[in-house]
């Protein structure tokens, strides 16, 4: 699954170290972890207040003599019950204190965990970042977080208290007679590892369940996004069986995982009535000549309940804290990917106005698969750059063709500096890219990507995305600028019109008209638009081409083209082959050269023209 | 009493009797094995009480009698501890049976709604579908029946429950009037309790539940977008608003820690304060003669084993507005009327003719305007018609229409008799085998699935694939690119040896050269068959016999291609636009050019 494509680190955290470096990452956790233990310690004695209070009335509040009458001194009694109140009251306090100070810095913690990882993710290469990932990165922030926050909600106290309370019991226990404390104590040690035994089926069980869950919401789903085809080929039967067959293996799974479940708790009774039954027997065996009272004895059979509920819980918890440390792991191994392209050392600044782009000797080669996804077509091959050279002066626009795998996608990029080359330099304005803080680089450099994003919000907005503090006049100006008025008076809402999720209220043309005002209001010295492939319908074709040529004027513009018009418009075409420069000049010049250019420029006119 | 009080009441009564009712419904589905699961949460009631019986018998004859006697007979030990151990496993034995059968109980019922809503999903017409966004519908078969299942879990034990608290009440009440009376008065103070603490950490995880699906679709939209939030170097203001949504998962349940604090400590100090009270007012019972320590210590025992069943009720009560309201959406889909079949309405068309249109409306549900007005048209048989128009005109519409998957408001549509098929814009291929995609339950040998990939252009791929036919593409299979989709979901469409083919601006994805290669084997391997396509290119334009120019949903003209650029100025424009700024992606074809030229 994809979920071990990205932050399933090939093993450098165990259990411990992921724990630590879990804590650094979130100090909020470490702030007074002490004084919580210490408060739930507390609270957990609370428990033994009763049994206690039973054991002290009978052994010393009530006289039994032999002839069977009971006399009570009430007044010890009712003095003990009222220590008991006290003692109970506190530990209701304290627990009360150590849940909230666990529970409110566990959500604070995990709360800054989300941003770092936000942050992270934000930064990490480009490469990192594609359609197979993205639902792993998305986990990474939401539902590997949620099982930290559910560790946080049971695990985590229990983890606290269990052990402490543990403690507490066997030390009453031992206090009343060493004996009959270490039968309760040998009887639990076997508890301990069954009831780890069938946790571990029901770990395995509960995984299968939630695979077989996924191949059902997978089928059911078929149904919806196939609807039309499976009705176009009759095939709606057959579909219904596939997919009630995955809803019974699911059930069955479920049922399965059930089954193991109704096991657990029904054990920890099964050894708590042995333990009673051991600890009356040897109790009534040892007699009062061991020093053991009736009140004690009283007192060990609700101890032993008090005694072996932590163990039954223990044994949950311990699942559930494997399921948060690899949750843990997963999130470290996000903030453990490296960032894109460094940030400066000592940032240099541009120069004002307009300026030159010189590509300097670049060669770039994709390292791994993962950055492979950067070029246009991942499947197969990598492409790869190889000392291509060219100097662009400021104002030039020049168009990039190529075949797929020509490197031009990748060549673009660069200059975006979305990747870094492997040698060579890409200097803006005389300042090689790297040197270039980031924020004036992307104020100066826009790019206008291939299917441009937009957010599920309104045209303005989407535009105001590009600078933030944009006015609305300013945008109108924009409007007006590109020549798209008529376009956005056809929208519902104008400027206020909802894109929709991905913008898919409008159409791809649409999206790319969005997306040129976005680039305008941002008003760059540097233009790099990488061009659509996708169709759009002739009028929206007109508006994008005339937008384009006004946003390019007076900028130093770069477009990976896969239109002849954009080559034949350009100043100037630069045309790459398996990774190299292999002519540039002019359209007409290069037509008349009969190279690599022309040959394209003949298949396209062959492909695409009726006569 | 308030007004507002007497109406309450009422609506309370309404809604439980909803409840009872829901519950009733799934109950219905499966009620044997409920039934097995609350015999088995009665038998715990009834264990339970006698536990704390066999607890008193043991203190007042085993244990009191050693210590105050000095002796006690063997058998009598014997006895006690049998009866301890015997009263624990059963105990423990019905905690199983209804455990088990609770799931089984639970997860049926799941099976057979989910299998319902699967039923309505393949019955209703694509029109149907097409007013339902997909992540819901998906939602009634998986999430929401979970949903609604869930309250069948802790129901046999509440039920269960209920019984314990009216054995152990009677047992309490007369085994000791008074403090059984003191006991039975505290049992409502902690299931009201319980609720109320249900109802208000259930306000705040509800929150926390909303915020969290919220910044989930913040986070994966803004992630989606990263390479604009790069280009724009607003990786900054993206946290910062990204973390503002998630500052409200952490308020909501910052929120519920707090009541949960409280709670978990009122719940914990509620019945041991009650049991120090009992040890009081007990001792002075003792006092008076009216008490053994035996019974004394089984009140407190019972009040011990009583806490988490009575925790139970609260959960379960709290449970079921949620269940109730996932009920309620899963029977939507389950009971929205069966729409036609769009199919049934299409009459036989007279010989000659492929696909007859006469006066045909077609309104979308909520829409203001029709999307196609008007339109009529006669296909003769055995040609090759072209749509073409601009975007949003209406074409997928007509064919969609044509094809029977929507049926026409007025108007009437008739079809040659005989196998159809049609493919989408968007190819749809099922997680499955290339070999399952191509047959789509129709029995054909290996040979013949390899036919219908050569004549889609797709054999040359499908070789390359590592299993070749038995590659499983899809959502977990090898990842295809968006011509090699459309050219299975073609391969599906010619398998069928379709008399009449339907393509959908099927080609587009496809680059130039292919696509004409493409058609090219249409033409020669459905001889007399009728094609019916979308186009938007000029060359694929350029090979149909007939072309329906479609405008604003309205057919406006028809003809040759060569007639209408002559003769319709409109449709030499969109054409014109075609050819000279139309993509085709041209590093697409001349990657097959370059590549023989160097």
């Amino acid at each position: 699954m994809t979920d071990t494509v990205v932050g399933e680190p090939s093993g450098p955290y165990s259990a411990t170290t992921a724990i630590g470096r879990g804590l650094e990452e979130a100090p909020v956790l470490r702030q007074g972890l002490g004084v919580t233990w210490l408060l739930a310690a507390v609270g957990a004695g609370g428990r033994v207040v009763v049994p206690v209070l039973i054991q002290q009335a009978i052994d010393n509040g009530m006289d039994i003599d032999a002839t069977g009458s009971e006399r009570v001194r009430m007044g010890f009694i009712v003095g003990c019950a009222l220590v008991a109140m006290g003692a109970l009251a506190i530990a209701a306090v304290c627990q009360r204190t150590a849940v909230v100070r666990l529970g409110t810095r566990s959500e604070q913690a995990l709360s800054d965990l989300r941003t770092r990882l936000i942050e992270h993710i934000h930064r990490i290469s480009l490469a990192d970042h594609n359609d197979e990932r993205r639902g792993a990165l998305v986990a990474r922030v939401t539902s590997d977080i949620e099982t930290l926050s559910n560790f946080f909600r049971w695990g985590g106290l229990a983890w606290l208290i269990d052990g402490t309370l543990m403690v507490i019991v066997a030390s009453v226990m031992l206090a009343y007679n060493w004996f009959l404390a270490l039968i309760a104590i040998g009887i639990s040690i076997p508890l301990f590892f069954v009831l780890r035994l069938v946790q571990r089926h029901l770990v395995t069980a509960y995984d299968r369940a939630r695979r077989r869950n996924g191949d059902m919401l997978a089928s059911i789903s078929e149904l919806v996004t196939g609807a039309e085809t499976i009705r176009a080929y009759g095939a709606g039967g057959m579909f219904a069986a596939r997919a009630k067959g995955a809803v019974r293996q699911r059930a069955d799974a479920q049922i399965r995982g059930n089954m193991i479940g109704a096991f657990l708790f029904p054990l920890g009774e099964v050894f708590s009535v042995i333990t009673i039954a051991a600890i009356v027997t040897a109790g009534v065996l040892i007699g009062p000549a061991g020093g053991l009272t009736s009140g004690a004895l009283v007192g060990f059979i609700f101890l032993t309940y008090r005694y072996l509920e932590p163990i039954a819980e223990f044994t949950e918890v311990l699942d559930q804290t494997q399921t948060a440390v690899s949750g843990l792991r997963r999130v470290l191994g996000v903030l453990d990917m490296p960032v894109g392209p460094p940030a400066p050392q000592q940032p240099q600044h541009l120069p004002p106005g307009r300026v030159s782009i010189d590509i300097d000797d670049v060669t770039f080669s994709y390292r791994s698969r993962a950055d492979r996804a950067l070029a246009d077509d991942a499947l197969f091959e990598s492409a790869v750059l190889e000392r291509v050279s060219a100097f662009i002066p400021a104002g030039q626009q020049v168009a990039v063709v190529g075949a797929t795998g020509s490197g031009k996608t990748t060549l673009g990029r660069l200059i975006a500096r979305f990747a870094d080359p492997i040698t060579g330099q890409i200097r803006v304005g005389g300042v090689p890219l790297s040197q270039i803080d980031n924020t004036e680089l992307r104020r100066r450099l826009v790019v206008v990507a291939q299917e441009p994003f937009l957010f599920d919000d309104t045209v303005a907005e989407n535009i105001r995305f590009a600078r933030p503090e944009a006015t609305r006049a300013e945008i109108e100006r924009i409007v007006d600028l590109l020549d798209v008025r008529d376009w956005l008076d056809g929208l519902t809402d104008g400027l206020d019109t909802s894109v929709g999720e991905r913008g898919e209220s409008l159409s791809a043309g649409e999206r790319q008209l969005v997306a040129l005002l976005r680039a305008g209001v941002a008003d760059p010295d540097v233009l790099v638009l990488d061009e659509a492939t996708s169709s759009v319908d002739a009028l929206t074709e007109v508006r994008i081409s005339r937008a384009l040529t006004h946003l390019a004027e007076g900028r130093t513009s770069i477009a990976i083209a896969h239109r002849l018009s954009t080559a034949a418009r350009a100043d100037r075409v630069l045309v790459l082959h398996e990774g190299r420069l292999v002519e540039d000049g002019h359209h007409d010049e290069l037509i008349g050269a009969g190279g690599t250019y022309a040959r394209l420029y003949d298949a396209w006119l062959s492909a695409t023209s009726a006569s | 009493m308030t007004e507002e009080g007497e109406t309450s009441a009422p609506r309370r009564f309404a809604r439980a009797r909803e409840h009872i009712a829901f519950v009733r419904a799934l109950v219905q589905r499966q009620p044997k094995t409920f039934a097995i699961a609350v015999g088995g949460a009665f038998v715990y009631a009834l264990c339970t009480v006698a536990s704390a019986i066999v607890i008193r018998w043991v203190i007042d004859n085993v244990i009191v009698p050693r210590f105050r006697d000095g002796d006690v007979a063997t058998s009598t030990l014997v006895a006690g501890c049998t009866l301890i151990i015997g009263v624990g496993v059963l105990r423990a034995a019905s905690v199983v049976v209804r455990r088990s059968f609770a799931g089984i109980t639970q997860w049926r019922i799941a099976e057979s709604l989910t299998n319902d809503v699967i039923d309505r999903l393949v019955t209703q017409p694509a029109t149907w579908h097409q007013r339902q966004s997909d992540g819901r519908l998906v939602a009634r078969g998986g999430v929401d029946v979970d949903t609604t299942v869930g309250v069948m879990a802790p129901i046999p034990f509440a039920t269960g429950t209920v019984l314990l608290i009216v054995v152990a009440g009677v047992w309490l009440v007369l085994t000791d009037l008074v403090l059984g009376l003191v006991a039975v008065a505290v049992f409502p103070v902690l299931m009201v309790l319980n609720v109320v603490y249900q109802k208000m950490v259930d306000r705040h995880f509800d929150a926390a539940q909303q915020a969290l699906g919220d910044f989930s679709g913040a986070v994966h939209e803004s992630f989606e977008g990263v390479q604009l939030v790069k280009a724009y170097g607003a990786e900054e203001r993206e946290t910062k608003r990204l973390t503002e949504i998630a500052s409200r998962i952490r308020d909501a349940r910052v929120r519920a820690v707090y009541v949960r604090g409280t709670f978990e400590a009122l719940l914990e100090v509620i019945p041991s304060a009650t049991n120090i009270g009992i040890v009081v007012l007990g001792a002075h019972r003792i006092d008076g003669g009216h008490l053994t320590i035996g019974e004394l210590s089984s009140f407190i025992f019972m009040f011990t084993v009583l806490v988490f069943p009575l925790r139970l009720i609260g959960y379960a009560l709290s449970e079921l507005p949620h269940s109730g309201a996932g009920y309620r959406r899963v029977q939507g889909t389950i009971d929205d009327p069966l729409e036609p079949d769009p199919a049934a309405a299409v009459v036989v068309a007279p010989s000659g003719a492929a696909v007859v249109l006469e006066q045909v409306t077609y309104r979308f549900a909520d829409a203001t305007g029709p999307t196609i007005e008007d339109a009529s048209a006669t296909i003769p048989e055995g040609t090759v018609t072209a749509f073409v128009g601009a975007t949003g005109a209406g074409k997928t519409t007509l064919v969609e229409l044509m094809s029977g998957l929507v049926g026409p408001t007025t108007g009437r549509i008739a079809l040659a008799d005989g196998e159809r098929a049609i493919v989408f814009q968007e190819a749809f291929l099922f997680g499955g085998t290339v070999r399952d995609n191509v047959q789509v339950g129709l029995p054909m040998n290996d040979d013949e699935v390899w036919e219908a990939l050569r004549l889609a252009a797709a054999d040359q791929f499908v070789r390359e694939l590592p299993d070749r036919l038995d590659t499983v593409v899809g959502e977990r299979g090898v990842t295809l690119s968006g011509g090699q989709r459309q050219r299975v979901a073609l391969a599906r469409a010619l398998a069928r040896h379709p008399r009449l083919l339907f393509l959908d601006d099927t080609t587009s994805a496809l680059d130039p050269a292919t696509e004409l290669q493409v058609l090219d084997n249409l033409r020669t391997a459905l001889g007399e068959s009728t094609v019916v396509m979308v186009a938007s290119r000029p060359s694929t334009i350029a090979l149909a016999d007939d072309v329906l120019f479609v405008q604003q949903g309205r057919i406006t003209a028809h003809g040759a291609h060569d007639d209408l650029l002559r003769d319709v100025p409109a449709y030499r424009e969109i054409v014109e636009a075609f050819e000279t700024d139309r993509s085709a992606p041209f590093d697409a074809s001349g990657a097959h050019a370059a590549g023989g030229g160097t």
